[in-house]
């Protein structure tokens, strides 16, 4: 019973943190899980839904199928579970039995945006990204406080190669969460792809203040060297300013250094033989 | 750290001497009373009582409360990573390899060639 326990965890953990180990779920549903659904208590619903969506994700459509009519046993009219059989057609390509399940969605339940959302995942599943982008639009229009749409758009945008669009996303995600340091350095990245002298200042600037956020970020360590170094190399940058431009360079070289002296050389070599795989 | 039986059993026994304490004041006041004398301050020990049961709660308090969380505002961020929160679930697609490589559709496939 221990090990139920323990996998319960594992499974809350991936839940929190968003994490898509859909193999390792099912495989913890495989061990013991598909034999305990009984034993899950107050968690047993939101374990079949994540099980039945990493379970789709493997194309164990066997696993996802029990999982829905377990779910379905219990709520006959959710459309919650709606959702996940439509998930289930799209896992097996039959887009327009799954398109249809949404659209009735919809129709019955105008505010339902899980289902308006799925919409547009088809619309991406199917390549179709200037579709998903303008459906995704008219989406934010009416939801505008849904923070995974508005990241969904910005990578949506930087597929499409609109940077300062997909800038505008970010923007506005990190006025929603302005202390997350990963929406700075995601902001300072794409200004950084974007180029031009104006941009790569900026990106220093929210490199840096990812920096700040969370000092444990070497990538955003690394964004500001780049982007410093880039700074220098320009013919504008006055003598004053190139001599603290000169000192950020090597205190974030010397930095980066450290950080990386820190790492066991074993750990390092652990990962470079398991490239060579 | 997860509150134990003890932590739980002084917050108990904090809140009864507390509960007793309020009890001996209206005691003391219904005596006033019935005495006709003048209220001018609460007796000492009713008063250390008071003080002591409070100071017990407090530590029971915070011991069964659970763990403090850091006060900088992104503190909680810190060990994320964008791999992670870039991964939103409601936009799953799976149009994707797991398909091909999860190990059903590779048996039926391989029996499919034989």
């Amino acid at each position: 019973m221990s090990s139920l326990k323990e996998n319960m965890e594992k499974l809350k953990l991936y839940r929190e943190h968003n994490i898509r180990y859909s193999r390792e779920i099912t495989q913890v549903w495989n061990e013991t899980i598909s034999s305990n659904i009984d034993n899950l208590g107050k968690e047993k619903h939101i374990i079949l839904e994540q099980v039945c969506i990493a379970a789709i994700d493997c194309y164990q459509l066997k696993i996802a199928e029990k999982c829905i009519h377990e779910l379905y046993k219990e709520f006959p009219n959710s459309s919650r579970i709606r959702i996940l059989e439509s998930m289930y057609h799209e896992a097996d390509e039959n887009f327009n039995r799954a398109l249809q399940i949404l659209n009735d969605i919809v129709k019955k339940d105008i505010t339902n945006s899980a289902a308006r959302k799925r919409k547009i995942a088809i619309c991406k599943a199917l390549g179709r990204n200037t579709e998903a982008i303008k459906e995704l639009v008219e989406y934010l229009k009416i939801f505008m406080a849904d923070v995974e749409a508005w990241q969904e758009l910005s990578e949506l945008y930087i597929s499409e190669h609109e940077y300062s669009k997909a800038a505008f996303c970010v923007e506005e995600l990190i006025l929603h969460n302005p202390h997350n340091h990963l929406l700075h350095q995601r902001y300072a990245d794409i200004r950084y792809s974007q180029g031009g002298m104006e941009n790569i200042e900026l990106a220093r600037t929210y490199y840096n203040q990812s920096y700040k956020l969370n000092p444990k970020n070497i990538r955003a360590l690394y964004g500001s060297y780049l982007t410093t170094t880039a700074l220098l190399n320009s013919q504008k940058v006055s003598g004053k300013k190139k001599d603290a431009a000169v000192k950020v360079v090597d205190w974030c070289l010397k930095e980066i250094k450290k950080r990386y002296s820190e790492v066991k050389v074993s750990e390092i070599e652990e990962s470079l033989s398991a490239l060579e795989i | 750290m997860p509150a134990t039986f003890i932590h739980r059993s002084i917050l108990t026994v904090g809140f009864l001497s507390l509960f007793h304490a309020a009890y001996s004041a209206a005691q003391h006041r219904s005596y006033l009373r019935l005495n006709d004398l003048d209220f001018t301050h609460l007796p000492l020990d009713i008063f250390i009582q008071t003080l002591i049961s409070l100071f017990i709660i407090m530590y029971g308090v915070l011991q069964v409360a659970g763990d403090f969380k850091e006060i900088k505002a992104s503190a909680d961020l810190e060990d994320r990573t964008w791999e992670t929160y870039r991964n939103i679930p409601s936009f799953y697609t799976f149009s994707h390899r797991g398909g091909k490589c999860s190990q059903l559709a590779s048996k039926s496939g391989l029996e499919e060639i034989e």
